[in-house]
């Protein structure tokens, strides 16, 4: 039975040469579709995550009343989210005994350590937590499963590993 | 006051060497003996225990007391008892004299006598006026049965605070985060190393030297203050010794180096422990578990140091099963 979807030879080699022709003559052609954003679109958008990753700082480090019933915050144990690894869940939790999200260790964490009330677990608060965890470990690849072993925290470089401005105090330019 | 007199009693008692007791009797009538006799040095062996980093917040009853409570009873289990007790700084987390307070009446159980230095926990809301009425000088210098332990304040900043108006709690607040982005890296400053260098100046070359500072005398991550800024000079200083080991808190956690003639050497906090930091570890025997997150006595606890004539052992005393077998049963410095 003929293939109706074959083509001669001769016919795929007059495709191919125009083809060939358009990708050195009109690359630009082809990359320079519209953008999907702006860039000031992009920056935009940036800012917001920027700014849930700031919410998420300032959380991180100042113990909130509802989320600490004894001064403990995320950063008494994690500064520069250190030994967080948020790119390693869902993983199974040996204190629960079933796999989580990063999100529920957080919760796990406010909960137990801090003695408070957990976040809704999709409420800006929980991603703005998330955001700045996420944010610094940027870059590290994603390896799901038990970590036992001691891990070291996302090198961070900038005084808080966000693009935001400093107060001027001291050296937080 | 009782408690110090015991104590003061004790070491008399035991001490049997003549340098030793001439040490004790010119300290009392503040006679400057000059160079230590190094063929009385370190003759008599003795122990003394290390507790770091109680952090201690205000509310009664919070979980932080009572695992400093459990450290002052390690120590207090201790057989042979310690002739004495480092603290290596941070007693009270945000430096009220309430928690000052508390952590002098948990540490008062202990047996045997305290020798502290600060904490920049410590030391920021008052300049470090709480922590000195509680605990006294921040700098001191004691010859113990022919060895030197010397304590300095190594958590001191240029003022940042004046010029941008901040009230007390402001200051001390930016030095709450482990990685604050305002005060900048910390040290002993010129007056610390004046002192210590004519401390040093007064002692023979061959002594036994053991210091004691808040943070590490070494580079080690210098984003979190897990260093002193003037180490190079203070290392310099104590460059004339054969060698000296030099214990430090703030790290949370284990942490042995040699540098030059100096063996650092990081204790584990009685709060919580701070994970390791970033860059390459200098010695990975040293290394303690990740601590459990569910267990809130994992990754912390005391230690002691048993001094001989020819040697040093230290020994981390965790709550839990915190630490890897080739440091688990104590190692020799």
């Amino acid at each position: 039975m003929k293939n109706t979807f074959s083509l001669p030879i001769n016919s795929l080699t007059r495709l191919a040469l125009p083809l060939v022709a358009l990708t050195i003559l009109g690359a630009a052609t082809v990359v320079s579709a519209r953008e999907p954003f702006t860039k000031a679109e992009i920056n935009e958008m940036d800012q917001k995550l920027t700014d849930s990753a700031k919410r998420g700082y300032d959380m991180w480090y100042g113990a909130r009343a509802d989320m600490s019933n004894n001064g403990l915050a995320c950063a008494n144990c994690h500064p520069d989210t250190a030994a967080t690894n948020p790119q390693t869940f869902p993983k199974f939790m040996p204190q629960t005994g079933t796999v989580m999200a990063f999100r529920d260790m957080i919760n796990w964490c406010i909960e137990n350590p801090q003695g408070g009330k957990q976040l809704d677990a999709s409420s800006k608060d929980m991603v703005a937590l998330e955001s700045y965890a996420y944010y610094l470990h940027r870059g590290v690849a994603i390896d799901t499963g038990m970590q036992t072993h001691q891990t070291a925290g996302p090198e961070v470089k900038t005084a808080r590993g966000l693009n935001v401005k400093g107060t001027g105090i001291g050296f937080d330019k | 006051m009782t408690q110090e007199f015991d104590v003061k009693k004790r070491e008399m008692l035991a001490l049997t060497g003549k340098a030793g007791v001439a040490t004790l009797m010119a300290q009392a009538v503040g006679v400057n003996l000059g160079l230590v006799s190094v063929s009385d040095a370190a003759q008599t062996p003795f122990r003394f225990a290390i507790i770091s980093d109680p952090h201690l917040y205000s509310p009664v009853d919070h979980v932080f007391d009572k695992q400093l409570i459990d450290a002052v009873a390690q120590v207090n289990a201790m057989d042979p008892q310690p002739d004495f007790v480092i603290i290596t700084g941070d007693v009270a987390h945000q430096g009220l004299n309430d928690q000052m307070q508390k952590g002098k009446a948990i540490l008062s159980k202990l047996k045997a006598p305290i020798h502290s230095i600060p904490g920049e926990h410590d030391w920021y809301l008052d300049m470090g006026e709480a922590w000195r009425n509680a605990f006294g000088p921040e700098n001191w210098s004691f010859n113990h049965k022919g060895v030197q332990f010397i304590g300095m304040n190594s958590i001191l900043v240029p003022d940042f605070w004046t010029k941008a108006g901040l009230t007390n709690e402001e200051r001390r607040d930016w030095f709450m985060p482990l990685n604050s982005p305002v005060p900048g890296l910390w040290g002993c400053g010129d007056k610390t190393r004046a002192w210590l260098s004519a401390e040093v100046a007064k002692l023979d070359a061959k002594t036994p030297v053991v210091v004691f500072t808040h943070s590490p005398l070494w580079d080690y991550y210098p984003r979190w203050n897990f260093q002193v800024s003037d180490s190079a000079d203070i290392r310099k200083t104590l460059g004339k010794f054969s060698a000296v080991t030099a214990f430090h808190g703030h790290v949370h956690h284990t942490v042995y180096k040699k540098i030059g003639n100096l063996t650092s050497i990081g204790t584990m906090s009685t709060s919580w422990p701070w994970p390791y930091p970033p860059v390459k570890f200098p010695d990975e025997k040293y290394k303690q578990y990740r601590a459990d997150p569910a267990n809130t006595a994992d990754g912390m606890g005391s230690a002691s140091v048993d001094i001989k004539a020819d040697s040093q052992f230290v020994k981390y005393e965790p709550f839990g099963d915190s630490l890897p077998p080739g440091i688990k049963d104590g190692f020799k410095v």
